[in-house]
């Protein structure tokens, strides 16, 4: 997993959720501290799906909850 | 109970020719038209390539930033209209009285754009990675949903999508829900944002000017030859006149009589006697009290259609009969195309400017004369008069019909 692809995911979902890569710390809560909601989740899901055409099991989706997960997801599915 | 009366005291419009209602209203009085070549999508597989386009709207100026990432255009369009309208009538919407408002829409083909792109994405990355974001766009009443969701809007939300006559039907919905007492304001826009997919869908029908003859808008003249499609949004605040005085509200202009009507004859074909305007015309008169000589002008659907433009004559002639001489009518659809259901709203904006600022707007584009169409068409210059009341009409092939009296106030 390469720096590259950290920074990819972290300009997509900063584009998405129209907050500043700034306030995207790895450990910032989506839903709780920049007020996600369903809608945006499924959105960033399905760019990420896009973008990797990978497909995330509906199980998964709940347990991203930041961008740091979102990341490690990533590795997981790359190894 | 006392029926209410009920008076406008707001307005927002962003059209092809003007962004808000000083620039609207003074291109319709300088004649300036909105209509050119379009840029949002190549029109080079196209015969024709004008439209009335709304080109230099920043919806940033309007609605910041945030939140737009997700607002398809059409829903742009709507909420910055109804940022100016709410702002003009000076409303204060808060949690404590949201409830007392209510936004109702005429639009009919907005979501095409949307719906377009999911079927070309379904089809180029396949169901799996299709853009979820396009799905909330893809219905018809998005754009309202928005404008609701924006401003804190919860009294109700209603869309009404009659093709040409949805701006004035949105309209007499918006009327009753105030005459029943269920609601105190509400803001009834009517937009429609050009597409690929509509502007394809015009032209595959032959509904467009340059197919057989010359690409312009000339409502009524010999020359017309079909519409030029428009675009835009406009918003007016509607409310009970007793509410508006005791805020401090200012008026612009008082709500009279509607009528409106479906004939139900073939699709995409009027019928020869134009029966449903006729109705829809002597509806809004019955319910107006005004007698004919005091109708001052007619803001007339006519788009250059060569049936619509003729039957529109031939009806106000039937309703008024000798008097239709003396009535002027005007198209501002000669500068800002065929807006298609937001064309209503558009008529009422400018009928408001004319009361306001004394002018009639001119037919742009008139040159040949049509016996077919003899009434006295304001041609090629506004003219300079005072304005109490205004018939503004509703016409198009789908069979349904609109009419509404726009009168001064006081």
């Amino acid at each position: 997993m390469s720096n590259s692809i950290e920074v990819e995911i972290r300009d997509m979902v900063s584009e998405i959720l129209e907050v500043p890569v700034e306030k995207l710390a790895p450990d910032v809560d989506f839903f709780k501290d920049l007020n996600v909601d369903s809608l945006k989740a499924i959105e960033i899901v399905a760019a990420f799906e896009k973008k990797y055409r990978i497909i995330v099991p509906e199980e998964d989706i709940p347990k991203i909850r930041n961008l740091g997960q979102l990341i490690d997801y990533t590795r997981n599915i790359s190894s | 109970m006392k029926e209410r009366k009920i008076v406008i005291t707001g307005l927002g419009v962003i059209a092809p020719n003007g962004i808000g209602k000083e620039q609207f209203w003074e291109s319709l009085k300088e004649g300036r038209s909105g209509i050119k070549p379009v840029e949002r999508f190549d029109t080079s597989g196209f015969k024709c390539k004008m439209a009335g386009e709304v080109q230099d709207f920043t919806p940033e100026d309007y609605l910041g930033t945030k939140g737009l990432r997700d607002l398809e255009r059409t829903s742009r369009l709507l909420c910055a209209s109804a940022k100016m309208a709410i702002e003009d009538a000076r409303l204060n919407i808060n949690d404590d009285n949201a409830d007392d408002y209510g936004v109702c829409t005429g639009t009919t083909l907005s979501a095409l754009w949307n719906i377009s792109e999911f079927g070309k994405e379904l089809i180029t990355e396949g169901p799996r990675f299709t853009g979820a974001s396009l799905f909330p766009g893809m219905v018809v009443n998005a754009a309202s949903s928005q404008v609701s969701i924006r401003f804190n809007i919860q009294g109700f939300n209603t869309t009404i999508s009659t093709g040409y006559s949805s701006s004035i039907d949105a309209l007499k919905y918006a009327i009753d829900f105030i005459k029943m007492r269920r609601i105190k304001a509400v803001l009834v826009g009517g937009v429609e944002s050009l597409s690929l997919a509509n502007y394809t869908g015009f032209y595959r029908l032959g509904f467009f000017a340059g197919i057989n003859g010359e690409e312009v808008s000339c409502p009524f003249d010999k020359r017309r030859n079909g519409i030029v499609l428009g675009e835009g949004s406009a918003v007016i605040v509607i409310e009970d006149e007793e509410d508006a005085l005791e805020r401090g509200a200012h008026i612009y202009a008082r709500v009279n009589g509607i009528g409106n009507c479906f004939e139900p004859y073939r699709i995409g074909k009027y019928h020869p006697e134009a029966i449903g305007l006729k109705e829809s015309i002597k509806g809004a008169m019955r319910n107006s009290e005004l007698n004919k000589s005091e109708v001052d002008y007619i803001s007339a659907s006519a788009n250059s259609v060569i049936v619509q433009d003729r039957l529109e004559t031939k009806a106000i002639k039937e309703v008024y009969g000798k008097y239709a001489y003396n009535i002027p009518v005007s198209s501002i659809k000669s500068m800002i195309g065929e807006p298609f259901s937001a064309g209503g709203l558009f008529q009422i904006a400018a009928s408001i400017g004319s009361m306001y600022k004394g002018f009639i707007p001119p037919t742009m584009n008139y040159e040949i004369a049509d016996e077919a169409c003899d009434l006295d068409y304001v041609a090629n210059k506004s003219r300079i008069t005072r304005i109490n009341n205004v018939l503004i009409t509703n016409y198009g092939p789908g069979g349904n019909s609109a009419a509404f009296i726009l009168s001064k106030w006081n």
